[in-house]
């Protein structure tokens, strides 16, 4: 009991900032991903002991959240809405210009197609490899590194054809 | 690796340094002007995705597990208890029923095994005899009494009838003994006017409180027996 009270603090403490971003930009809304991730931890905390190899208890871990967040859809499938602006973190008034502009490309990346925005998520916070965020997604791996490229290109471009549009937080 | 298989690759894994790619780097310095621009865009996708996590998300996680668990045990606890009492409570109703349980149902069922069970003790040479003052004796433990005899009376004696205080008499009949019960009327065995088997045959007689069971072999004229009961023994209430 104590091992496993032991090893379930240690994943709670190493992953729950994994988890939670990740969760984030799976729902675009910071309470449900909340939610998402407790419930997801509360189901992992059940079968830790089917995880042998700490190793594998990020992807472990990633698993049971894309499971968790498919069946909040299949619960609320009729109360989902869009994106919406007002759910992507607030931007306060004093915020520096590095966080006006990391809000901007929050938005730019909300936006994205989550075919595109899922795998760069998993590459840039989850630190996995095209290999494991196509093994992930059931995906090839091919796919996974066209839609990565896809992805970076997006936002690329977004940077390069709007900056005028940052400058309207600054007012 | 020509321009746009660098650009795709970069693109996809901006931290992707595979042979082909350090070269292509070496030679060409529009490559690493873009390489540069990628780090650069790459820094910022990071700070974007890092969204700031609530401070307290930790804590609730453990929280929530420790009252998950906490109920979990409460209900394994519980479930334990049920168990171990119905365990407790089967062994307890099973002994009391094996103590207490009765191995015949009827009494037709056990007046045939203890007459066999007897069978060799008793047979019509017997010259022993019972008076009817040594009957009646016995008999007024049944509140019962003989006004006459029924026959030649080999043996009277109390017994168990499975479980139940009765009175055996055995008396001669025509070929082999005639066995007659007299048993306080009990509640689970359950009564029968006439049985019989291979061998033998018997009959029961309703008196007040007490059955009195006529056994004998199928020569016998149980009628009769039961004629002369009622005739010559009297049992008050």
């Amino acid at each position: 009991m104590a091992t496993k009270q032991t090893r379930y603090e240690a994943l709670v403490n190493a992953l729950h900032s994994d988890l939670f971003r990740y969760a984030y930009w799976l729902t675009n809304d910071k309470h449900v991903a909340e939610d998402v991730v407790q419930e997801t931890f509360l189901r992992a905390w059940k079968s830790l002991d089917s995880l042998k190899d700490e190793k594998a208890a990020k992807s472990w871990l990633i698993t049971i959240l894309r499971r968790e967040n498919a069946r909040r859809f299949e619960r609320k499938r009729f109360e989902m809405s869009e994106y919406e602006e007002a759910s992507i973190l607030d931007v306060n008034a004093h915020s520096s210009e590095q966080e006006i502009e990391n809000h901007w490309l929050r938005d730019k990346i909300a936006q994205m197609p989550e075919e595109y925005r899922e795998p760069l998520v998993l590459q840039v916070i989850g630190g996995f490899s095209g290999e494991e965020i196509a093994d992930l997604l059931s995906l090839n791996k091919n796919t996974v590194m066209t839609r990565l490229f896809r992805a970076r290109n997006q936002l690329k471009e977004a940077l390069d054809e709007e900056p005028e549009v940052r400058g309207q937080y600054n007012g | 690796m020509d321009d746009l298989q660098f650009r795709r690759s970069l693109y996809a894994d901006p931290n992707n340094r595979d042979n082909d790619l350090i070269e292509a780097l070496s030679k060409d310095p529009q490559k690493q002007k873009f390489a540069h621009e990628v780090s650069i865009l790459e820094d910022k996708i990071f700070n974007a995705l890092n969204v700031p996590v609530p401070d307290d998300l930790a804590k609730k996680l453990l929280l929530k597990q420790t009252f998950a668990s906490h109920k979990q045990h409460k209900r394994k606890t519980r479930i334990q208890l049920a168990l171990a009492a119905s365990v407790a409570i089967t062994f307890g109703i099973t002994f009391s029923l094996m103590q207490f349980s009765h191995t015949y149902k009827t009494i037709s069922d056990y007046a045939i095994a203890h007459v066999n069970h007897e069978a060799e003790y008793f047979n019509n040479d017997i010259k022993t005899r019972v008076s009817l003052t040594k009957l009646n004796q016995k008999m007024s433990a049944f509140n019962g009494v003989f006004l006459e005899q029924l026959g030649e009376l080999i043996a009277a004696n109390y017994c168990r009838f499975d479980g139940t205080k009765s009175l055996h008499l055995v008396f001669k009949g025509q070929s082999t003994p005639v066995n007659i019960f007299i048993v306080p009327k009990s509640e689970y065995l359950k009564v029968g006017d006439h049985f019989e088997n291979e061998h033998m045959q018997g009959l029961v007689n309703n008196f007040y409180n007490n059955n009195i069971i006529i056994v004998g072999d199928k020569n016998e004229p149980l009628k009769k027996w039961q004629a002369q009961i009622s005739q010559k023994v009297r049992i008050s209430t």
